[in-house]
């Protein structure tokens, strides 16, 4: 214990000096020609250069089943049969050509790709989605939903489903599918390193592999030569985000997808016409969640006063240095921007700073404030609580602290509290907690938002381990709305559900929405271009998602 | 021998010590493997998949002391199991691949700093008053004085970013393929002048000062003045006489560094992205990865003690009075 806090007090400091240092980086001015990068005489054999922030280290496991897998495996190497893009809520075809939900929403067909190969040479067929599903199942669990999986023909893969369930088709979609005449034969697919991967995606050949940095090149077979247009791509590995930021700001890496503070100073302004960056707001909704099994946030008067004596604007340019934007009471963050009622989001009341009418609010609750401004609960003891928080999260920690003072403002007192993340989600997992900064479920369709928001099976006793809905809040009305969506085949009846569960969601509050979080992404495009942007948001800048590959498919070597 | 049986016994014992809180103290922090696997892929794992993970992992729900009895026998028999946090990697092989850059770091670093530091003890003492004496222990003890970070940030910042005299990240340069050529090697070396230079220049005022201070107390013994007064060599005299007598607590304190040099420099491997095992443990504590957490803790326990045992046994060599007893 001691040992472990030592060396986590010893890397915030370091990670605090560090900033400082790429401060100072960002401030001289003869940073000079370190900041363009290092181009090479070929551009055309160059190396899409990428860092990866959390691993000192590599370890060659191109299992898409073990839980911290090489990167790229699931961006590179595999693909999916289809591709969701959250920045601008399309639906890209991948290895399925097209899809049919059946009339009953009781099973969905995939058409798989004519001509799609493995990178061995071997095509691409029904027996590997069955294969895969079958693998997915039985090591990693999830898809209860799922009755059977057949190969229909030679190109059709039919997914049954126990009950209607709509929301299968992103979660299915997005799988990796794996080659059934590899995995059939891996003897343990569960511990299996599979150091050569055979894999559609378009770079799938493992180079060089080291601790410290590895290459893929292209797949020979790539079902679309004509983008590969990139000669491969390496990874390298850095022990946090100091030394990740520094070879970004020194030129040596083409994308940057890793938190970087004050990024125009440190990144951008060394060389503002190759480096961009863009932060869209796709990430999950950043809530701060009240445990409902308690009084009094058990009052939905109470959570909607909280929340409007919150400045979310303070919120997230303090907390989170402006990179993103205050949320409103649909409760949606910009993955589900498609999703949003129009009409709950312009006449979002709760979500707003109000201080006098958060007061008027509390005092009609009945916690009236005391003489000497603060406000006592029903059982006459002070209206104060903790906002926990995980002590690694520096930006989360400044987030709870601007709530802490707003409330302070309406007679509330809350205390921050940030042992260890591990204790934090103990806490949350069990319900004994006060309060907390908590992140939520991000899919392609807006049912396990809601489901995780409201549902009320998602609902577990104080004591009993929960995995989402921390806060413990069921509503019937909210359920009811979730089954039928599950129901429902039709996009259109999904979005007049989705439209009522905002309703709903603005109406009873389940929890404070606070912001989007943002999906980092940074990219330098002196040796490499077309990246996404904002007018162009093919993808997001994200190394981990499923629009990566749009984005590996996409790139090109400066001429 | 029976001083190095005892001394064998003791150490027999202080290893069981030490593999028993190497057990236990992992297992006081909160939670589990996989709820921090959660927690820190936050949106990106399914609930569902959480018990499949549980049981796929192996994470242990029986009751402590069968863990404990399971956890001698495997010990004993040197299997560490499957990391958690590299899983389906083995503990040994997760060690195995980075504990060499570690021992490279970390072992250069700590020669040059005692040689030299040692070296320079000798002389401040031996001309006290003189130009080392007065002008190096202050400025060393300034240097080293420093948060260790800051000066590794700083020679970072100066040698490699603005005069890019030295590379600033990893062991080799990606485009070197690893093998025992001249190529290669020399380009370890110029990996390594930046993260040992810094951990040196940290260390050495230490080794100094202890150095110069011990040296001082045996040039008043009478030996030393039988010795002037023979007409022997200065030189013999502030070697054989002197340094060999004021010797014993470096020897100590060499040792006991030599054993944590197997724990890795966790800050140099982080600032200088440097591929050893310091930023491994560190992420194997954070994510209670027990397994790994064990594997490196038991390595570096059998270090310390091992160096040691070697630095005791080194003792009879050294100091007649140990055998004496």
């Amino acid at each position: 214990m001691t040992q472990a806090r030592f060396l986590r007090s010893a890397r915030i400091a370091a990670a605090g000096l560090a900033i400082g240092a790429l401060a100072l980086t960002g401030c001289s001015a003869n940073a000079g020609n370190t900041g363009s990068a290092k181009a090479d005489a070929s551009a055309k054999s160059a190396l899409l250069t990428i860092p990866r922030e959390d691993m000192g280290t590599f370890v060659r496991n191109f299992n898409p089943f073990a839980p911290t897998v090489t990167p790229m495996t699931q961006q590179a190497i595999y693909e999916s049969l289809l591709v969701y893009n959250p920045a601008n809520g399309d639906t890209t075809p991948w290895l399925a050509s097209e899809w049919t939900a059946a009339e009953d929403g009781k099973s969905v067909t995939f058409t798989l790709r004519e001509g799609v190969k493995w990178s061995d040479g071997q095509p691409l067929v029904p027996a590997d989605v069955v294969t895969t599903f079958a693998l997915q199942k039985k090591i990693k669990g999830g898809y209860d939903y799922l009755d059977t999986v057949t190969a229909e023909g030679t190109n059709q893969v039919k997914f049954s489903f126990k009950t209607a369930w709509s929301p299968a088709l992103f979660d299915l979609g997005q799988l990796s599918i794996l080659p059934d005449h590899v995995w059939s034969k891996i003897a343990d697919p569960e511990k299996d390193p599979n150091e050569k991967p055979v894999g559609t995606g378009p770079y799938t050949e493992v180079d060089t592999f080291q601790a410290q940095s590895f290459v893929l090149k292209k797949n020979p077979n790539y079902w679309q030569p004509e983008k590969q247009k990139i000669a491969g791509i390496k990874m390298l590995a850095f022990a946090g985000n100091d030394g990740a930021n520094l070879a970004a700001a020194n030129g040596d890496v083409d994308w940057a997808p890793q938190y970087m503070p004050n990024i125009e100073k440190t990144f951008i302004s060394k060389d503002p016409d190759h480096r961009k960056y863009w932060f869209p707001p796709t990430g999950s909704m950043i809530n701060w969640q009240l445990n409902t099994t308690k009084a009094p946030f058990n009052d939905t008067d109470v959570r909607k006063a909280l929340s409007m004596a919150v400045d979310r604007e303070q919120v997230t340019k303090i907390g989170m240095s402006g990179y993103t934007k205050p949320a409103d009471c649909t409760g949606l963050s910009g993955n589900y921007e498609t999703w949003k009622n129009k009409e709950v989001q312009d006449n979002c009341e709760w979500t707003k700073l109000n201080v006098d009418e958060a007061n008027k609010l509390l005092d009609k609750a009945g916690y009236a404030k005391g003489a000497d401004g603060k406000r006592t609960l029903k059982d006459g003891k002070p209206f104060e609580f903790k906002i926990s928080v995980g002590a690694a999260s520096s930006d989360w920690l400044s987030v709870a602290d601007v709530i802490a003072q707003n409330l302070a403002e309406v007679g509330v007192t809350a205390k921050v509290d940030s042992p260890d993340w591990a204790a934090v989600v103990a806490g949350y997992e069990t319900g004994d907690f006060d309060s907390g900064i908590v992140w939520s479920a991000n899919d392609p369709s807006p049912y396990k938002y809601f489901a995780g928001m409201m549902g009320t099976s998602t609902v577990k006793p104080v004591g009993e381990k929960a995995f989402e809905n921390y806060h413990r809040f069921g509503d019937p009305k909210a359920e009811a709305l979730l089954t039928e969506f599950a129901a429902a085949a039709d996009e259109d009846k999904q979005h007049d559900i989705a439209d009522k569960l905002q309703e709903e969601y603005s109406a009873v509050a389940p929890a404070i929405p606070l912001f989007a979080g943002p999906e980092w992404g940074a990219y330098n495009d002196t040796r490499f271009t077309g990246w996404p942007t904002e007018e162009n948001p093919y993808a997001t800048l994200s190394v981990r998602a499923p629009t990566t590959v749009l984005v590996l498919t996409s790139l090109e070597p400066r001429a | 021998m029976r001083f190095i049986l005892r001394r064998l016994g003791f150490y027999l014992i202080a290893f069981w010590v030490s593999i028993t809180l190497n057990f236990l103290l992992p297992r006081f922090m909160p939670g589990d493997p996989v709820s921090r696997m959660f927690a820190r892929t936050q949106d990106r794992m399914q609930p569902e998949q959480i018990e499949a993970l549980r049981k796929l992992l192996g994470v242990d729900d029986r009751p402590i002391w069968e863990q404990y009895v399971g956890y001698l026998h495997n010990m004993v028999t040197g299997q560490m199991g499957v990391s958690i946090s590299r899983f389906p990697t083995p503990v040994t092989e997760v060690i195995a691949s980075q504990v060499g850059w570690t021992l490279l770091l970390g072992g250069t670093a700590l020669v040059i700093a005692a040689v030299v530091g040692n070296l320079l003890g000798i002389l401040a003492a031996w001309r006290r008053g003189g130009a080392i004496d007065s002008a190096l222990p202050p400025l060393l003890i300034f240097i080293g004085s420093f948060p260790y970070f800051w000066l590794a940030m700083g020679a970072l910042y100066l040698f490699g970013v603005t005069l890019g005299w030295f590379p600033i990240r990893h062991a080799f340069s990606d485009t070197i393929e690893p093998g025992f050529s001249w190529e290669f090697m020399s380009d370890v070396g110029m990996h390594l002048v930046l993260p040992a230079l810094t951990i040196v220049l940290v260390s050495v005022g230490g080794w100094m000062l202890g150095m110069r201070n011990t040296m001082i107390a045996t040039n008043a013994e009478d030996y030393i003045t039988m010795a002037e007064a023979k007409g022997l060599r200065p030189g013999r005299i502030m070697f054989r006489y002197a340094a060999r007598n004021a010797m014993l607590p470096s020897v100590t304190s060499f040792g006991m560094c030599l054993g944590f040099v197997v724990g890795g420099a966790l800050l140099t491997e982080v600032v200088f992205a440097y591929p050893g095992v310091g930023y491994q443990l560190l992420n194997a504590v954070q994510g209670l990865d027990y397994p790994l957490m064990q594997g490196l803790f038991l390595t570096i326990t059998a270090a310390v003690l091992l160096a040691n045992f070697l630095v005791d046994i080194l003792y009879v060599r050294l100091d007649p009075r140990v055998r004496a007893n």
